[in-house]
């Protein structure tokens, strides 16, 4: 009873989030367990057949390719990342603020737009390719859209804010006394950073990187618009099928395919963070 | 005489605007256990950070056996910090803690390292906490982990920031006696800061005062609590009644002054410092004794109160309107009671007569 009175406060979010969150979460399993007819309606009838489908090669394939992308955002931002944060915690405070902030500004633009901007730079006739060719660099205008690769620097360059502001709350964690421990025991910077700073901004890290893991597998447009649908991944096949294909029982089986990658991200996570955080944070 | 084995020469160092050392100088001989001892705020901690090389200096130098280390950073420097909060890394157990500093200095090869980390852990009586994480261990654990990490460099110098200041009571006396022990075992120099005058009393062979980033004195325990210079350090080290006087006759050590209706002789602190019309009476509480006999170079007073706290008896005298406590470790030779006048004495070294100049300024 006095726990009930304790929690109390928690029932609105609860309910809040069971109706905003369980319910549609719920409709999605259920789904993809649904068939459709010919015309794309809901059939209520059950089947395994959504889930057979998924464990097709060329499927499997798209599952593979959302890993590869994911996987390879989170190491970019990681590598890109980790830096800016470091040093922006050794700025002074008035001058960290506004790094922090201009890294939180790009979140205040609409990120289609911002994707949209990519292409501006980065298109046959974009800034880019007019600058190399004024210039006489290329002959040719440079081809860089519509690869996998445009689709990584772009889910990169979305995602990296997560990334520096969950290293940089980690390193700013840091007791400043282990660091200068290390330097007083005769380590260089470089050392100092290597034995001590990394491994304690491990939970960081893996912070940023599930923080940018996940929204990779999701974020349809960067590779729609960047990608030109020429490499496909999760989100693309899932925006497909439910928009296009009529097959929303399929969508919501590779959905729930998808969740179950998250989830297992999301379990490697916990391990570290438990693991590497014990008796510090 | 010996040359010094750390010189530090004028020094200066600017925190922004606040001039935080005000051109330091000190020499610290080699094997001696010297404590800087000031209230917090009085730069002693950045002191310590500058020798240590975790801070830089705006001016002077810093001779580590005549050689400058001014501009040497603070992993090429061979001194060593035990810190405030021992600072042991929370990801390594005790044996690579200790074992971080000749491992990054690549100074022994495994085995030898092996013999080593054993030695110092029972040196600290830390035998058999190898493999444990800091969380697991207590302050005082963290506490000898952390001096053992320090003292396996051999450093010329170990620097000991307020280490024992998160320790209760009984451990903190206790690892007092055992600190002043392991630096007659290592013959290491130890500079130990403090701003408990019990522990600088207690374990130094020097103490150093600072005071608003000042050193106003340097001398043996005993030289500083029973001469302080002046009355700063008279009112921070032990407990003395602090007491206006005027100056009748100015002796070579002794002066007559006077005090309400009692004339007295007091030792001077120094020259020319009580040569002035006033002056300021210190005399230690506890070096104080009360009598019932009328006694030469002594006060009379009513007893106002008389306080029984455990080991002590504390008594308040009003001596001609000025309240005067006198605290005694056993039953004084005769009875009194409160309204009583009795007759205060005390131990020649426990009275000392200071220049007026800081009366203000301390706020007495």
């Amino acid at each position: 009873m006095k726990k009930l009175k304790q929690n109390a406060p928690a029932i609105p979010i609860l309910i809040w989030i069971s109706l905003l969150v369980g319910m549609p979460l719920m409709f999605v399993v259920v789904l993809s367990f649904l068939s459709r007819d010919s015309l794309g309606n809901i059939v209520f009838r059950f089947t395994l057949e959504n889930y057979k489908r998924i464990f097709d090669p060329v499927y499997l394939r798209v599952f593979l390719n959302s890993f590869i992308l994911a996987v390879l955002t989170g190491l970019i931002t990681l590598l890109i990342g980790y830096p800016v944060a470091y040093f922006t915690t050794k700025l002074q405070p008035k001058k960290r603020s506004f790094v922090i902030m201009l890294i939180i500004l790009p979140f205040w633009i609409s990120s289609l737009l911002r994707t949209y901007g990519w292409i501006i730079l980065l298109g046959k006739t974009g800034l880019i390719n007019s600058l190399l060719m004024q210039l006489n660099i290329v002959k040719e205008p440079l081809n860089m859209m519509y690869r996998f690769g445009t689709t990584l620097v772009g889910m990169a360059y979305m995602l990296i804010p997560f990334m520096i502001i969950a290293v940089y709350n980690s390193v700013d964690k840091l007791d400043k006394s282990l660091v200068e421990a290390s330097y007083d025991l005769g380590a260089s910077r470089w050392k100092t950073f290597l034995n001590i700073t990394l491994p304690l901004t491990i939970p960081g890290i893996a912070g940023g990187f599930t923080l940018v893991f996940i929204p990779s597998l999701g974020m349809f447009f960067v590779s729609d618009l960047l990608g030109g649908g020429r490499t496909i991944f999760l989100g693309n096949l899932i925006n497909t099928l439910v928009t296009r294909g009529r097959n929303r029982p399929l969508a919501a089986a590779f959905s729930v395919g998808m969740i179950v990658l998250v989830l297992l991200v999301l379990f490697i996570y916990n391990r570290v963070a438990k693991d590497k955080g014990e008796g510090l944070f | 005489m010996q040359e010094p084995l750390l010189k530090l020469i004028n020094i200066n160092k600017y925190y922004g605007d606040s001039h935080i050392l005000k051109d330091i100088s000190l020499d610290i001989n080699d094997g001696e256990f010297l404590t800087l001892l000031g209230p917090s705020g009085c730069g002693k901690t950045t002191l310590l950070r500058c020798i240590a090389g975790l801070v830089s200096i705006e001016s002077g130098d810093i001779l580590l056996r005549g050689e400058s280390i001014k501009d040497l950073p603070a992993n090429k420097r061979n001194v060593n910090t035990v810190f405030q909060n021992y600072a042991l890394f929370p990801h390594l157990n005790v044996y690579d803690n200790v074992a971080y500093g000749p491992r990054i200095r690549k100074s022994m090869n495994e085995t030898k390292l092996k013999r080593r980390v054993a030695e110092v852990l029972e040196m600290v009586q830390m035998s058999g906490y190898e493999e444990r994480r800091p969380h697991q261990l207590s302050g005082g654990q963290m506490q000898r982990v952390a001096i053992a990490r320090a003292l396996i460099n051999e450093p010329d110098i170990l620097l000991l920031d307020e280490p024992l200041g998160a320790l209760d009571l009984k451990l903190r006396k206790y690892m007092q006696t055992e600190l002043a022990q392991l630096q007659k075992q290592t013959g290491t120099t130890f500079v130990y800061v403090t701003h408990d005058q019990e522990e600088a009393l207690n374990m130094s062979d020097r103490i150093v005062v600072i005071h608003e980033g000042r050193i106003l004195q340097s001398g043996s325990p005993r030289e500083v609590y029973n001469n302080p210079r002046n009355l700063f350090i008279a009112n921070f080290i032990g407990d003395r009644n602090i007491i206006k006087v005027k100056v009748l006759e100015k002796g070579d050590e002794y002066s007559r002054i006077r005090l309400g209706n009692h004339e007295l002789y007091i030792r001077c602190s120094g020259n020319a410092e009580c040569a002035g019309d006033m002056a300021v009476l210190a005399i230690h509480m506890d070096k104080m004794r009360i009598s019932c006999n009328e006694m030469p170079n002594s006060l009379t007073g009513e007893v106002l109160s008389i306080h029984y706290a455990g080991s002590q008896i504390r008594t308040e005298v009003s001596v001609d309107g000025k309240k005067i406590t006198v605290i005694e470790y056993r039953n004084s030779d005769c009875d009194y009671e409160a309204g009583d006048h009795v007759t205060i004495t005390w131990e020649d070294s426990g009275a000392i007569l200071l220049p007026m100049e800081d009366f203000e300024e301390n706020g007495i």
